[in-house]
């Protein structure tokens, strides 16, 4: 039925990310069907609820209420009110065509109308871009995106979406208060403060019901109160300690916290986690900002100081108890104060053979630090200019002007610096000192567009696309690799036009990347494209999963990150995405995946996989299993729908309005395999229209459970009880490839469908590099890019390169 | 408290994250500051997503509606709302309410539209203004905030996946706080500066937002055609807050309420969300009785299932499953009962929030007699946008006749009940979006 027009269509689309797959031709293939089964009731005789569909617009695009009527017509052949009862049915395939043809063409005018040209919408920066920018900016590490408002993705997941990211009052008004908070700390007045410089040696205890220790093991904690303690400023926390090792077990980890939340009674923050592998008293430092672990109140009577607590994260998966409850006869004075012998409970902490010790000889606070003063972070807004000695405006205009080179990313004019300045002089009499009116100036730059923005100010006639400026192109390229402002190297090349040419533009992205900062670029990029958040929406059900910790999800996440990391460092091939001979694992992510002799510790490392091992590539990660699960067994249809929207970039439509629920008329329907209600589902021609296609995939991981496990068997609860079944991996894909599992699914990708997952992740990379969504226009570049990085061996780095130069990114 | 350990134990220690559960909240307000004289008409929404379990009549899991049985003044509530029981004089529950655009849109879209009525569909992703903003723009500045916008996911998500229920002027979304401790800043916070520098940094927020329209104006002239269009939230965003700075100069002198926060969750987020959603009911009534604002929305939840936190609260309560989940599974053997009591639970929330209500006096009744809680959802049961589940609680004192169920066909739309509300709230309202009157069966 379809005609061989949209046939050809279809196959030049194949690859095409945004494009729509297999919209049937109005003319040739909905037309027919609609004079047959509509025309009676909705044609020129009759126009029943006023509607007719034989000659209204399928120029979606430009007639509103055409494509309100044409989305009617859609949701009433979607819930089978039409056609009505008494005319013929329509034939699943007709039906197929109409509401493909619909659904498609209604996208597509969507599509349209948010279009913006290939024009990357001004985009603010957001919650985390900001927070590296004002870090790097001001020289002190706080939290300055804390009280801002969620930012909102875009349809793909990212959030450095110009069209999707907004700005409000509420928005507006943190970051005004933001920027006087972090202004008022990076500019000190007065001589410097004095240190502070405490030692203990001793654990404190509230309550008999603490282990309160100096020797961590299974249990126990060691918590130092420090009573007198800085606002601000950098400290350094200084453990003695030394270990007591246990033969063929790993070292003791010792994990400090620093700060205490009353009310959730909860440590405020991690400061850090070290291996203790000396069975010599040894000094071990951790290094913060007061400022990273603010307390609630000073005052609170009940829980006065700062604490330092102290414990050992020693974990090798086996699960022990940490404490029993024993009877003990003690002498307790009655009333009339004689003596008697009574039995009480007490817990008692139990030690562990077993397990690595800690012991702690002391723990030293000392701070704050400075190693000049004033500090760097102020000396770099006041600098040490002659100007100081010109009186201060003239000072104030250096400093203004100084600033707003740095906030803006670019260099800028005197005009607008003088515009600046009339706030300076507005205030100035009435503000207690200079530095107080300097302070509120340089607020105003943190809250001005050009610092909140990526400002890129039309330069020609409007119409036609420019070329970015140097120092556009630096920011770009910073937010892109750095999620960050550029720093001053790159600000240089700028300025002095070493971005331009091709060759020195690579050797930029080489640094950048080699850079710690570009750790930013693998985890933003990585927990966008493949939604690791996820993992944090689902609550494992521990009826199901007895042996389940929390503990072990930012390792899920983790994983993944290091995983893409690894491609991208080390310029393996991306089709590991799909396939991979290795992992990058520690020790509890190997545990979890059952292999053994895995890394000792925390830290990620390359791991060869055994070649009986299922694991390899994204899809056999426990993050994207389990992000994509129930929290009790797999969810095969949002796995599904993962894999051919992150890896194929070939999202299926959403599930149209007032869908029946996944049920039958079989009582035994919930004790069927999820494979087969899927089949039952698929009997409705309503559900299998999309289904058909979305399924598939994720059955192929059903040896995958909710927690990413491997498993032959399902386990599911069936009432109280739980009940087994096979796990049946073998489904047929799309095109009729019968395949049976993860293995055979990742062979099919490789074979039949690396061109679409490379044009995948060139569609997802450019996207996140530009900011934007991306259009039909932008499709020649794309496909230019896709060529490329086919025949860069599917590398990252030459395809960074490759944005990097293209049109798309270099122009506005 | 004072005898809770400080040391954690293994798993809280190696966790270090999320808050532990401490004894019910119950605050005292400490001094709680002036009502105004001219009696405060106050309106509160609370939204919770994908509909609710809705079992037949004949069902053996009947007794699991979120329906009562009955009709009229003569009904009974079945075991979701049982704990409402206190309040069956003080409320209206409604079945068969909906809003016809909503009829149209995709099963999850509608949360966005649940005050507003607004068509929302074919690509037409504009809002227009809810019920509620429309009450705050009528209040003005008869309290410090103008209102108070919470969501558990914060800030305004996506179109139909909006994270807010509140939309202003044009449609634009309002961003909802979703973090107990900075609404509680914001509202009751004691800042620590001295009145005078107070003045003086409002003064200079003068001065700064003055300079910074300004240089906007100059920004916004060298942009292309769509950039300005979107830098045009940013000019409003200016505006916006340039007038709240003139209100908080004028508020200044006015201290701001002194609340015990002692017994408040407010570090309690979407891990702990028995103590997350009690806290936030609190917050409400903590805005109300100090008449700091006598507006607020709160959407526990909205139906983007794919992002939102809201979603697994009943994993993490122990009923079992997703919200979602639970909501598609509502006509499985054994579904209805377990939506029910998720169903059940969330109703116990609102019953806390309206017994406080209840037992604040205020004038010579209580604070619900003069404080209108519409609390539902805007699908029956999952992806079905029609018959939603809803009821409206208190403000007999402003002219509402409660002790119903009231059964209404397709053809009331749920805009007439907006109107009702937004008129006996003392917002002259004729019509709203596609209304055809009031709901003359709970006028008094």
């Amino acid at each position: 039925m379809i005609s061989l027009r949209s046939i050809v269509s279809t196959i030049a689309c194949v690859s095409a990310s945004t494009c729509l797959a297999q919209v049937p031709d109005f003319e040739t293939d909905v037309r027919p069907i609609i004079e047959k089964h509509c025309a009676k009731c909705h044609g020129p005789e009759k126009q029943k609820s006023k509607v007719r569909l034989d000659t209204l617009s399928t120029d979606l695009i430009s007639d509103r209420p055409a494509a309100e009527t044409w989305h009617d017509a859609l949701n009433a052949i979607n819930l089978g009110e039409m056609p009505p009862e008494d005319e013929p049915e329509l034939s699943s395939e007709d039906r197929k065509i109409l509401t493909t043809w619909i659904r498609g063409t209604l996208k597509s005018a969507i599509a349209a109308q948010k279009s913006t040209g290939g024009e990357v919408i001004m985009r603010r920066l957001n919650r985390m871009e900001y927070q590296n920018t004002m870090t790097d900016l001001l020289g002190i590490k706080a939290d300055y995106g804390k009280n801002l408002p969620p930012d909102t993705p875009s349809e793909d997941g990212f959030k450095n979406n110009g069209a999707a990211l907004s700005m409000s009052p509420l928005q507006l008004e943190y970051y005004l208060a933001s920027a006087r908070e972090g202004l008022s700390r990076a500019i000190v007045s007065g001589p410097p403060p004095e240190k502070i410089k405490i030692t203990t040696t001793e654990s404190t205890k509230k309550s008999n019901r603490e282990n309160s220790t100096n020797r961590l093991g299974y249990s126990g904690s060691f918590v130092g109160k420090f009573l007198e303690f800085p606002d601000e400023g950098a400290f350094i926390i200084r453990v003695k300690a030394r270990a007591e090792l246990v033969e063929g077990k790993a070292f003791p980890r010792l994990k400090a916290t620093f700060g205490y939340r009353a009310d959730t009674q909860t440590p405020s923050a991690e400061l850090g986690e070290i291996d203790i592998i000396s069975s010599e008293a040894t000094t071990y430092e951790f290094r913060g900002r007061m400022e990273q672990f603010p307390v609630q109140s000073r005052t609170q009577s009940k829980y006065p100081g700062q604490l330092v607590m102290l414990g050992n994260a020693f974990d090798d998966g086996i699960k022990r108890k940490d404490k029993r409850t024993i009877e003990k006869e003690v002498e307790v004075k009655n009333k009339k104060g004689k003596v008697q012998i009574k039995k009480q409970k007490q817990t008692e902490w139990i030690e562990h053979d077993d397990v690595p010790k800690i012991v702690i000889d002391s723990v030293e606070f000392e701070g704050p630090i400075y190693k000049s003063w004033p500090p760097e972070h102020h000396t770099r807004i006041f600098l040490p200019s002659a100007n100081r000695e010109n009186g201060e405006l003239i000072y104030a205009q250096e400093i203004v002007g100084n600033f707003m080179t740095r906030a803006y990313r670019r260099p800028v004019e005197k005009t607008e610096v003088q515009s600046m300045l009339r706030l300076y002089t507005k205030i100035r009499p009435t503000s207690a000192t200079f530095e107080d009116a300097i302070r509120d100036t340089l607020a105003l730059v943190l809250v001005s567009p050009d610092f909140l923005y990526l400002v890129e100010p039309e330069t020609g006639d409007g119409k036609a696309k420019t070329a970015l400026t140097d120092h556009e192109l630096a920011s770009r390229l910073s937010y892109f690799l750095w999620s960050t402002m550029p720093d001053a190297a790159l600000f240089e090349a700028a300025s002095n036009g070493e971005l331009r040419a091709p060759k020195k533009l690579a050797t930029q992205i080489d640094r950048m990347l080699a850079h710690e900062k570009s750790w930013q670029f693998v985890e933003q990029f990585t927990n966008q494209w493949l939604d690791l958040a996820s993992v944090d929406r689902v609550a494992v059900n521990p009826d199901y999963y007895a042996d389940w910790d929390d503990i072990i999800k930012p390792s899920m996440q983790a994983e993944t990150r290091h995983f893409f990391a690894e491609i991208l460092r080390h310029d393996l091939s991306a089709l590991n995405f799909i396939d991979s001979d290795f992992a990058m694992l520690n020790e509890p992510m190997a545990r979890h995946y059952g292999i053994k002799n895995g890394p000792r510790g925390n830290a990620f490392e390359r791991v060869t996989l055994p070649a009986d091992s299922p694991r390899g590539g994204l899809m056999t990660q426990a993050s994207v299993l389990l992000g994509n699960s129930t929290g009790e067994d797999s969810h095969p249809i949002l796995r599904a729908v993962w894999i051919r929207e992150r890896l194929l970039n070939d999202p299926p439509a959403p599930p149209p309005p007032n869908v029946p629920p996944l049920e039958s008329e079989d009582p035994n329907f919930a004790k069927l395999s999820v494979r087969k209600q899927l089949e039952i589902h698929r009997n409705d021609p309503a559900c299998d229209d999309c289904h058909r296609g979305i399924d598939p995939w994720g059955i192929a991981l059903e040896n995958f459970n909710a927690i990413g496990n491997w498993r032959t068997e399902i386990r599911r609860k069936n009432g109280k009880k739980f009940i087994t079944q096979p796990a049946e991996a073998q489904t047929e894909l799309p095109g009729g490839h019968t395949i049976d599992g993860v293995a055979d699914l990742q062979d099919f990708l490789k074979e039949h469908r690396k061109d679409q997952f490379a044009r995948a992740i060139v569609a997802r990379l450019t996207g996140y590099a530009l900011g934007r969504n991306l259009e039909f226009t932008d499709e020649s570049e794309l496909d230019a890019l896709t060529e490329q990085f086919s025949e860069a061996d599917y590398q990252l780095r030459p395809l960074i390169y490759g944005i990097a130069n293209s049109d798309l990114f270099q122009t506005k | 408290m004072s005898n809770k350990p400080w040391h954690l134990n293994r798993r809280t220690f190696l966790r270090s994250t999320a808050g532990v559960s401490l004894s019910l909240p119950f605050l005292e307000c400490m001094g709680a500051g002036e009502i105004a004289k001219n009696g405060p008409k106050r309106m509160c929404a609370v939204y919770f997503p994908y509909g609710a379990s809705l079992p037949k009549n004949d069902s053996p899991d009947a007794n699991w509606s979120w329906m009562p049985n009955g009709e009229g003044r003569d009904f009974t509530f079945n075991n979701s709302l049982k704990s409402l029981e206190p309040f069956q004089n003080d409320l209206t529950v409604f079945k068969g309410l909906s809003h016809p655009n909503g009829r149209k849109m995709g099963g999850h879209d509608t949360a966005d539209i649940w005050l507003t009525g607004a068509q929302f569909k074919g690509g037409n992703f504009r809002n227009s203004t809810s019920i509620d903003q429309l009450a705050a723009q009528h209040f003005g500045e008869t309290t410090r905030y103008s209102s108070l916008t919470m969501s558990t996911d914060g800030g305004v998500g996506e179109p139909t996946r909006s994270s807010t229920l509140s939309f202003g002027r044009n449609g634009q979304p309002v961003p909802a706080h979703n973090r107990p401790r900075l609404i509680f800043d914001r509202f009751f916070g004691i800042n620590a500066d001295s009145m005078k520098s107070q003045r003086q940094e409002l003064k200079t927020s003068g001065s700064m937002l003055d300079l910074l329209l300004d240089h906007s104006k100059s920004v916004r002239k060298n942009l292309g055609h769509q950039d300005q269009q979107k830098f045009d939230e940013y000019l409003e965003s200016v505006r916006s807050i340039e007038k709240r700075v003139d209100r908080s100069q004028r508020w200044l002198d006015i201290p701001k309420p002194e609340v015990d926060a002692s017994k408040l969750h407010l570090d309690s987020d979407e891990s702990t969300p028995a103590e997350y959603i009690r806290t936030m009911y609190d917050l409400i009534f903590l805005a109300f009785q100090t008449d700091s604002t006598r507006v607020a929305t709160y959407q526990l939840g909205n139906m983007n299932g794919a992002t939102s936190v809201a979603g697994q609260f009943p994993q993490l309560l122990g009923f079992g499953n997703k919200i979602h989940s639970l909501a598609h599974g509502w006509n499985k053997t054994g579904g209805a009962e377990k939506l029910g009591k998720w169903d059940q639970y969330l109703a116990e929330q609102l019953a806390h929030f309206l017994t406080r209500l209840k037992e604040t006096p205020e004038a010579d009744g209580s604070m619900l007699d003069s404080t209108i809680v519409l609390y539902g959802s805007s699908n029956s049961n999952t992806h079905n946008n029609n018959d939603y589940p809803l009821l409206l609680a208190g403000g007999s004192k402003l002219g509402l006749n409660h002790g119903q169920f009231l059964k209404f066909s397709k053809d009331t739309p749920l805009t007439n009940l907006h109107v009702t509300m937004l008129n006996r709230l003392g917002v002259p309202t004729e019509g709203f979006v596609d209304s055809t009157g009031e709901l003359a069966e709970i006028v008094a």
